[in-house]
């Protein structure tokens, strides 16, 4: 099944488009998804060390909702990265 | 009475106009307006703009959060707060960030802005892309988000 993840805030850097595209195995985690992204900045920016802790610092967020680690993930489904905050 | 918005930098600038007018009561003696403006040093690099990113909903709803706790944890029932952030790219001096709050006493309306400020800070996902003299830019590492609901 698909996954898409929208980037925000520093993850942007991840890619020139807006969201990243991924193919997961049926009732894949959020903790699945984190090392689909680490697997795909391995490949794609050698392992940049600040990525990968970007992501190891992330939370993820599905229908506005800050979602665990242990959340299922369905087919097509639209998750946020939002990695570390810093507004104002 | 809350007005929380996030505003795009290319079509229109923070006003503290339209904040005041929409807290000015008769019901309240207090006004604090609060403002964040872009600055041009940070850590001995020189700033010349800053873009600010932002997952609308979720900021909207911690604005919407945090709004309500304050009756909880602040006893502050009766008083209007005006929210409004930057998303987007602005210049040196230039608001990215408006809190105005108008409640009946002044006490109330000090510790209330202090709350909004500091409680958006850890909890609105915003980010900053700071842009240097040097052509150079880069994401400010920000805290990792706190979700109050966990």
């Amino acid at each position: 099944m698909k996954v898409v993840i929208e980037l925000f805030g520093a993850s942007r850097d991840f890619s020139d488009k807006n969201s990243i595209e991924f193919d997961i195995k049926n009732n894949s985690t959020i903790k699945d998804v984190r090392e689909e992204i680490l697997d795909y900045l391995d490949l794609n920016f050698k392992g940049n060390k600040n990525f990968i802790k970007i992501v190891n610092s992330s939370a993820f967020c599905s229908n506005d909702n800050i979602i665990s680690d242990n959340y299922k993930i369905t087919n097509n489904e639209k998750i946020a990265i939002i990695p570390p905050i810093g507004g104002g | 009475m809350l007005h929380a918005k996030i505003i795009d930098t290319k079509e229109k600038k923070l006003s503290i106009i339209e904040a005041e007018n929409f807290i000015s009561s008769h019901d309240y003696g207090a006004s604090i307006y609060f403002t964040g403006t872009v600055r041009n040093q940070n850590d001995d690099k020189s700033v010349i703009g800053i873009t600010y990113d932002s997952h609308d909903a979720l900021v909207i709803n911690s604005f919407q959060e945090i709004y309500n706790e304050a009756d909880q944890k602040l006893n502050i029932k009766d008083k209007s707060v005006y929210i409004e952030h930057a998303k987007g790219y602005l210049n040196l001096g230039e608001v990215s960030i408006i809190i105005a709050v108008a409640c009946k006493h002044r006490d109330q309306a000090y510790v209330l802005s202090r709350y909004i400020i500091e409680e958006i800070k850890k909890r609105s996902p915003i980010w900053k892309k700071e842009h240097y003299q040097n052509n150079d830019s880069a994401w400010l590492k920000g805290n990792p988000i706190i979700n109050e609901k966990n």
